[in-house]
């Protein structure tokens, strides 16, 4: 199996960190336009990584490329790769890429080529870890995703450009917009991150789980966030962020029927987003190249993989989802 | 005029206490049961 990985953020260096520790990787390619960053990369990770100083769009001989870089690049490097027949993986957290993803299933599929959308920490695994819930249904109404933290710098420029954007809920079967910083809900994390305030934001795991569950009436998204990070949603970021960001977790409640029974199901997992958010990747990244992947097209996590298969991959890499009891 | 004045002294009142809820409440009640517990066993069959 051989991969491109397109940016080496702090999910990309982790990501391909998981890639050529995978027996059967043959090579992992790494592009990303910091010369330095890369060069420094490639000689943490031995003779399988190494360089392509050609442009993130441009071919490359892979079986399949991940895409780490920038939000706002992944669509055009998307059909680049996809118009050579190349399968593609996505880390994106950012609801324009979702949204020019996802556009592309038509052409996915026609050319046979899948396009993994949204294969992070959140979306990603809050996607697997919803599929996984929803078999304890006969029916699944409502699936109410939340997340805290952030990886890398990308990671938090995305999450407080969030809060200033629109977030996009499912309400009874039609895309809802509303303020991003609103509908304050107290969710309790994995510990130890506990109990958050976390608030609707601009996030596209509704664009990602709405569709894969025939029937949902609700589908929500938010993120924990302090007030201060509410007030200042709106303004350029007035700090530095944390070149590794800190500990995070998601939760996702799943609520729908067995029978005549209402019930509810709520799966999360604790970890460093980037770490967690590598490992993600890089498992979706090898179904996709080992023909694994459930469905064609362009679609998310929860459309794509099969989760007890995923979910035990991932806890073979230390990324171990947790479920409450109560 | 009296009136007046006291009605945006309570008014102000209001907002005060608002704005202090608001910065330092809780906004919730922890589970008083159950607990988080790893995805093992039987949920990888």
């Amino acid at each position: 199996m051989r991969f491109a990985v397109i940016g080496v953020g702090a999910v990309g260096t982790r990501l391909a960190r998981q890639l050529v520790s995978t027996p059967g990787v043959e090579r992992v390619v790494l592009r990303d336009e910091r010369e330095a960053r890369v060069e420094a990369v490639v000689a943490s990770l031995g003779e399988r990584a190494t360089i392509d100083r050609r442009g993130y769009d441009d071919p490359v001989d892979v079986d399949v490329a991940v895409l780490a870089g920038p939000a706002g690049t992944h669509v055009q490097s998307a059909r680049s790769f996809l118009s050579r027949g190349i399968a593609v993986v996505s880390v994106t957290d950012a609801v324009g890429d979702v949204r020019g993803l996802l556009a592309l299933d038509a052409e996915a599929r026609e050319r046979g080529v899948p396009v993994v959308v949204g294969a992070g920490f959140a979306p990603g695994l809050t996607c697997v870890l919803a599929r996984h819930a929803a078999a304890q249904f006969d029916q699944v109404d409502e699936i109410h995703v939340a997340k805290a933290g952030t990886g890398g710098p990308a990671c938090a420029r995305q999450h407080h450009a969030a809060l200033g954007g629109q977030a996009v809920d499912w309400r009874d079967g039609a895309w809802v917009n509303r303020a991003g910083g609103s509908g304050r809900e107290l969710c309790w994390f994995p510990d130890p991150i506990g109990g958050q305030d976390c608030y609707r934001a601009a996030l596209p795991d509704s664009l990602l789980l709405a569709p894969a569950f025939t029937g949902v009436q609700r589908v929500t998204a938010r993120v924990a966030a302090s007030r201060r990070d509410r007030l200042t949603g709106r303004l350029p970021m007035l700090w530095p962020t944390h070149p590794e960001g800190g500990p995070g977790a998601i939760r996702v409640e799943v609520r729908g029927r067995r029978g005549q029974a209402k019930a509810i199901v709520v799966f999360g997992a604790m970890d460093r987003p980037a770490v967690a958010a590598g490992a993600v990747g890089a498992v979706a990244a090898i179904e996709a190249a080992s023909g694994h992947l459930v469905a064609d097209g362009a679609a998310g996590l929860a459309s794509m993989v099969e989760p007890v298969r995923f979910l035990a991959a991932l806890r073979d890499r230390g990324v171990r989802g947790a479920a409450f009891a109560g | 005029m009296k009136m007046f004045r006291r009605a945006l002294v309570a008014l102000g009142l209001a907002g005060l206490i608002a704005a202090v809820l608001r910065a330092r409440g809780s906004g919730g009640v922890p589970p008083q049961d159950g607990g988080w517990r790893e995805l093992s066993g039987p949920e990888f069959e």
